[in-house]
């Protein structure tokens, strides 16, 4: 044992570069990607690719680390979107400015949400985030006007094109918002890293799994659910400004939709629920299954790209029901052992 | 272990996919791009869009295709929106950017066409619109878009013109009315028309109710007609309400004077069949009927019948003219740049040819890319011994011969 310590101390310099050098390549890989892919099309769908990973990475925080499971973060996309929107709209600031606006509502709303749901189990939490997430749908459709704010109720909100520019998060071409949402995604996914390392993220996963056993040590479960869901909403709803920068034209059907809140926990379930690695793998399957099979498919046999989503949803759930991350850590960490040697026990 | 084969089956399954997308088809022909909700809650109407562009083009290329373009076969390639306008956004610039589609069409959803719209500006792409109503939809200033079919304002305006030759009719005095329409952007366009006709028209609304279009119970609703017992009801529903609505009105035996509806839902051709009875009497506003006074009318809709089972649709009819249109269009461009495409669509007059089965005599754009000669027509369901069928009554000179309106409902 002593000795294994001493082996390992001196060179432990090369073995962490060693062992960040895939994460890093990976990095890198995602940098270069739009000098290789220069097509639009493709560019498009790798942004949505992206901006799900973040979306679920985001969810995680609550839906992964907290043991419940929310479907209504739809909400919070749509109060982002709409927040910077209306603002830009109507008063001329920048989208920059009310995302971050937007996402401090999200955190009240969320914190809101989080008060009386939390004490639910189970189904009963998820059913809970669903009605909110419905009934603010419903809500904005049903207004054209929140007080001095043109909503333009099932209409929607269309962004003119007319400033494009950073400062207004509106380009003509896609690269700037790939790498926009890189950054997002980068920054989304070292949060999670920090918390999952933190006290906060260990009493999370204790309050999670037994919550009973969690307080009885002494945790105040429900407070720390309600600092992970206050982070995961402001998270969540700086996407839904750049959904709406990206798409340019919002109504409630499109960012507020059940389909959203779904679509992030299928995400999240495929590719493995409280784990770093969970949201990304998952969005890099299902996206692409999703879009491609939409392609393909959509002219010839109208639903059949729904059809697949479904299987490739019910294969995964039936022979990896953690998610596809926990084989694919194994492979990876089986490969890194070979190459590196035992050191790398873990 | 299985996990690992059906991944690499899965890679694979891409893999082709991709390679799928990059084999491009040969030359002379006009890659035209149909987005159309094709699953989804629209997926039914998506698809008799489909079919009757489908049917249009056969015809054009089996007539020897675009003779100026040395009879170029037009190519449709279709995308599915599932009415959801980011996915429509998608398939937009996948056309115009991967599969470098001429021209667009599409994309039935008004929430999908407005988007779809800024995107073909964008591109300097011709957008050809053949179904979506809502006004603003050329209302941007923009010079890519055109649109067949008559905006949702013209609808609400002949709803009222209507009324008052009704009443002209039958010497009857209509003083209240009630709106009833489905929640979303379609419905509470034409709520706000009618709340401007009714205005000026010194009506009293008695009841303003919108609805969401996905219920599947409309009891509350019918109750509240109930009460507020209209003379008149106006009605904008999807096809599963329109259903619903007219079931649950039977059953609660509500019966103002007379009905009104959008089109729509109530236009589809499964709302007679599962309504029967219940719809006998309806008015509806339409941009077309089977029974309509033109020339070859008759042995087009024989024909889609024939192919597809069903009556061509007011929708369907416009869809199958747009693609005539753009025949019209190509052929004078003799070109497939895009902006030659525009400038010629921009100079449309057509008056002659199979895209004339429209209820009128001519399609020509405005500025703003609108066809101006786009007119509606009301119809009457009514059995008049052979079933139930939908009868053309407004405006009097499309009236079907020898039939009299029934007003108020017996």
């Amino acid at each position: 044992m002593n000795a294994s310590t001493v082996t390992r101390q001196p060179a432990s310099g090369r073995p962490v570069l060693l062992r960040w050098a895939p994460l890093l390549l990976l990095l890198a890989f995602a940098f270069a990607l739009p000098l290789v892919v220069r097509s639009a099309t493709y560019l498009h769908i790798l942004i949505l690719l992206l901006l799900y990973a973040y979306l679920t990475t985001s969810w995680n925080l609550v839906g992964g680390f907290a043991g419940v499971l929310p479907l209504g973060h739809a909400a919070f996309v749509g109060i982002g979107a709409y927040t910077s929107t209306v603002l830009s709209l109507q008063y001329g600031l920048s989208p920059w400015i009310g995302m971050i606006l937007g996402g401090m509502i999200s955190t009240i709303v969320g914190v809101l949400i989080g008060l009386p749901t939390f004490k639910m189990r189970g189904a009963y939490f998820a059913l809970a985030t669903i009605a909110f997430a419905e009934g603010l749908r419903v809500m904005v459709e049903n207004l054209d006007r929140l007080g001095p704010f043109r909503l333009n109720g099932p209409r929607g909100l269309q962004i003119p094109p007319l400033e494009v520019g950073f400062g207004r998060l509106m380009f003509a071409e896609k690269e700037p918002y790939y790498y926009i949402i890189l950054t997002m995604l980068v920054l989304a996914v070292g949060i999670t890293w920090a918390v999952s390392r933190s006290k906060l993220g260990y009493c999370l996963a204790a309050g999670g799994e037994e919550p009973e056993a969690a307080q009885s040590l002494g945790i105040n479960v429900a407070r720390l659910k309600l600092i992970a869901m206050a982070i995961s909403s402001f998270l969540t709803s700086l996407a839904g400004t750049f959904w709406a920068q990206f798409t340019l034209y919002i109504h409630p059907k499109s960012v507020m939709s059940l389909d959203i809140s779904f679509e992030i926990a299928f995400i999240a379930l495929i590719g493995g629920r409280g784990s770093i690695a969970g949201p990304l793998l998952g969005a890099l399957l299902l996206r692409p299954v999703s879009d491609f099979s939409r392609i393909h498919f959509g002219d010839t046999l109208p639903g059949l790209h729904l059809v697949i989503f479904g299987v490739v949803l019910i294969l995964v759930m039936l022979y990896q029901p953690r998610g596809l991350q926990e084989p694919l850590t194994r492979l990876y960490r089986r490969g890194m052992q070979r190459l590196f040697g035992t050191g790398e026990g873990g | 272990m299985k996990i690992v084969r059906i991944l690499v089956a899965s890679i694979a399954c891409c893999g082709w996919l991709l390679g799928a997308a990059a084999e491009a088809p040969a030359q002379a022909v006009v890659k035209v791009g149909n987005i159309l909700p094709l699953s989804g809650p629209s997926a039914s109407v998506g698809l008799q869009n489909k079919q009757a562009q489908d049917m249009a083009v056969q015809e054009i290329n089996d007539a020897g295709g675009i003779k100026s373009l040395g009879g170029a076969k037009i190519q449709m390639l279709y995308a599915d929106s599932e009415s959801k306008p980011e996915k429509g956004v998608a398939e937009a610039e996948r056309f115009i950017n991967t599969e470098k589609v001429h021209i667009l069409t599409g994309a039935w959803n008004s929430a999908v066409s407005y988007p779809v719209s800024a995107v073909a500006e964008r591109y300097q792409i011709p957008f050809l619109v053949p179904v979506s109503v809502a006004d603003k939809i050329t209302e941007q200033g923009f010079k890519y878009v055109f649109r067949i079919a008559a905006k949702d304002s013209w609808w609400t305006r002949d709803q009222f013109a209507f009324l008052k030759d009704l009443q002209a009719e039958f010497n009857a005095k209509v003083a209240t009315l009630a709106f009833v329409y489905e929640n979303g952007d379609w419905g509470k366009g034409f709520a706000e028309g009618w709340k401007k006709h009714a205005q000026a028209g010194g009506y009293k609304v008695v009841l303003d109710e919108p609805y969401p279009s996905t219920a599947t119970d409309l009891s509350p609703v019918v109750q509240k007609i109930k009460r507020a017992n209209p003379d008149v009801l106006l009605l904008t529903s999807n096809a599963a309400d329109a259903i619903l609505l007219t079931n649950t009105m039977a059953e609660y035996k509500v019966k103002p004077k007379a009905i009104v509806a959008s089109g729509g839902g109530h236009a589809d051709p499964s709302y007679l069949k599962a309504a029967g009875k219940n719809a006998r009497y309806l008015f509806d506003i339409v941009e077309w009927e089977t029974d309509v006074n033109k020339p070859g009318a008759k042995e087009t809709n024989e024909k889609f019948k024939k192919l597809y089972g069903y009556n061509l649709t007011g929708e369907s009819v416009d869809a199958y003219a747009a693609m005539y249109v753009l025949a019209d269009a190509l052929e004078r461009a003799a070109s497939t740049d895009p902006r030659a495409i525009r400038d010629a669509l921009a100079k449309t007059r057509l008056t002659k040819g199979p895209a004339m089965i429209v209820g009128y005599d001519a399609i020509e754009f405005d500025e703003s890319g609108q066809n101006k000669h786009a007119a509606l027509v009301m119809v009457q369901v009514n059995d008049l011994g052979k079933g139930l069928e939908r009868i053309t009554v407004w405006p009097k000179a499309s009236r079907r011969a020898g039939y009299k309106p029934v007003f108020p409902i017996p």
